[in-house]
Order: C-alpha cells, then structure tokens, then sequence
C-alpha cells in the first residue's frame, strides 16, 4: 500500500507546487495599426484599483519617452493618440500579490481596441507591480508587426 | 484504514472534477468596439460551421473544455443556454448598433452557400455582414488555450462577397494562464472581443462597409 501512495501523494504536490509557477506574458496587437507612430496617451484609472497602477503605466510611458498622462476621466482634457485601460487583479498568499495585469490601448474616437497585452503570475512567480506594468508594456510594443498596406 | 481510503477516493474524485464540471462562459458579456461608424441599413448573421456541431456530436452551445486534474475534459457551454453563434449575432448587433448603424439579423439554418445566399437575397440589405465560426473553443488545464477559424464577409443584396477577411490560430493559442470559471470566462469573452474586432478593421471590409 505504501508503495502506491508515496508516489500518488509526491504527484499531487508536484501538481500542486507546479500550480504555484505558472506564468504567462501575452500580447496581440493589429498588424494595421503602427503604434510606433503613437506618441501621447491617457491612462484611465480602472474603478476598482486603488494602488496607483494608472499612475505607474503613465511613468513607464513617459519613461519610454512618450507623452502620458493619467486620471479617472475617459475623455481627457486634451487629444490624445491612444487612450490605454487595464484591469489589474490580485490574490492573497501570505501577502497579496498581483495576480493578472491586462492592458488595453484603445482608439480614442472609435474606442477600437488594437493592442492587449496581459501577464498571468501566480504566487511563485509573482512580480512587483512595475515589474508587471514593465513587462506588459515592452511586450506590447516588441508584438506590434506592423503589415504594409 | 478504510477512512484513510475513502479520504483518498475522494481526494481522487476532487481531482478529477475539481471546478471542472459545468462551468459556461457569457459571451453575452462581450463588448465589441468596431473601429468604423456608420449609418446605413445592414443585415448581420453569424453562421454555425463548426463540424462537430453540424454533425450533431456536440450541442450549439458547446464552447470548449475545461479539464479535471488529470486533464479529464468536461464540456463548457455558453451561460445563456443559447447557441453560441446566437450569443455572437447579439453582441455584434449590439455593436454595430452603437457605431450608428441600423440592423436586422438573419438566420441560417445551414452554412450551405446557396441557402445563405437565398436568406440574403429575401431577407437582406444592400450590404450584409456575415461571420462564419469553422471554429471557436478554449481548452483550459493550467493555461487557457484557443482554438479559432472565423471568417468575416460582407455581401451585397444578391449575396455576392464585396470583400473578406479570416483569422484562424494555428493550432492552440495560448491566450491566458487559468483561474476559475469567472476568470476563464472574461478571458475568452475578452478574446472573442480582440478577434472580431481585428477582422472588422482589415481594410476590406472597413472599404465595404464605409463605401
């Protein structure tokens, strides 16, 4: 009997730990859109956020040396090429972490949607909230192939 | 010693079915914003073509696994009951309502081009917007994997294609890593919502539809 269960127990740890470190880093972007040429963007705060991740993607922007801007309003007081939304999620494991992190860049006259990216960490995996909007970001743009028309 | 096995039978079946079992996804939840405007009068279908499906192995409202721990797969169904072709033609009137046009649906009873062609001609606009779905599932373990064949056509009254565009995965996209059903569900919507739009802005149909 002992022979059977000690595998059957170290499988459901391995499965479980396994559950524990599983990432993922996910963008796609409209191969007709050139984001390359976007230069000012307003991130709107996601309502249930209260951390301040609209303010750190907006310093990523401007870090990356584009023109951003952030704030509760979906319109901002001044044109702007992209309106950016994200949606960030976290969980508890010892301490909370942050889960899942979805970015949106949207049209601002059309609200089209041409560029998501998203990463998936769970607890072993976890990153610090600017290493999350870091590497969002970077994918974002590193996914967007522009096709020639 | 027999509680001990019980405890590890049911540890077992746990496994197996785990969150599993019965989970639905509403794509009625989607929100598809079109990157065109219009005013026009245009018919919208979105027409059935999975295999599976049309050979009857699975129900219309079949939209993909989700699997026990040993990768047992149970089906997920759409949490309206309706088909998911149905949940798709209202999220895309909805849409299309909101960029200003004006639309009435069709309905097909067959992906068979004649017919199409036929409910078109009775029932259509000048221009006629069809999705056709050869395949949409996500298959979700640890990650939330896609599986897509979708095509996108506008036609005009006599049903003839003014113009096209496809998206299909090669083999399965990794789209997400998995949660639990509410989770995996805004996932999938959210998906639903990146692949159709894209095939509304390819310039084709954004030329039919502006034309």
């Amino acid at each position: 009997m002992r022979r059977i269960i000690k595998p059957f127990i170290t499988a459901i740890f391995v499965m479980l730990l396994a559950g524990c470190a599983n990432t993922k880093l996910i963008s796609d972007v409209d191969p007709q859109v050139d984001i390359s040429k976007m230069k000012s963007f307003h991130v709107v705060k996601f309502e249930k956020d209260n951390r301040g991740i609209e303010k750190l993607i907006a310093n990523k922007l401007n870090s990356m040396g584009l023109d951003a801007s952030s704030g509760t309003n979906k319109t901002p007081s001044h044109p702007v090429d992209v309106i950016v939304e994200y949606q960030d999620k976290w969980m508890w494991d010892l301490t909370m972490y942050m889960l899942e992190l979805n970015i949106n860049f949207r049209d601002p006259e059309t609200n089209y949607q041409f560029a998501t990216g998203r990463s998936f960490r769970t607890s072993l995996a976890r990153k610090s909230p600017e290493e999350m909007v870091d590497e969002v970001l970077n994918d974002i743009f590193r996914a967007n192939k522009v096709v020639s028309q | 010693m027999r509680l001990f096995k019980y405890s590890i039978a049911l540890l077992c079946l746990s496994f197996l079915t785990g969150c599993a079992v019965g989970n639905q996804y509403d794509y009625q939840q989607a929100d598809v914003s079109l990157p065109i405007k219009g005013t026009d009068k245009v018919s919208l279908g979105v027409i059935d073509n999975r295999s599976y499906v049309i050979n009857g192995d699975k129900s219309a409202n079949f939209i993909g696994l989700q699997r026990g721990g040993f990768g047992n797969p149970f089906e997920v169904t759409t949490s309206s009951g309706k088909p998911l072709t149905e949940d798709m033609s209202d999220v895309l009137e909805r849409s299309l309502v909101q960029s200003g046009f004006q639309v009435n649906k069709l309905y097909f009873s067959s992906p068979d081009t004649s017919m199409v062609a036929n409910v078109i001609k009775n029932n259509g606009q000048q221009k006629n917007i069809i999705l056709t779905v050869s395949e949409w599932k996500t298959d979700v373990m640890m990650n939330i994997a896609l599986i897509y064949d979708l095509e996108l056509q506008v036609k005009d009254q006599e049903g003839r294609e003014i113009a096209s565009a496809s998206a299909r995965s090669t083999g399965k996209e990794k789209i997400s890593g998995a949660g639990f059903q509410g989770q995996n569900s805004r996932v999938a919507v959210s998906a639903f919502e990146t692949k159709v739009s894209r095939l509304f802005n390819n310039p084709a149909i954004v030329k039919a539809l502006k034309d």
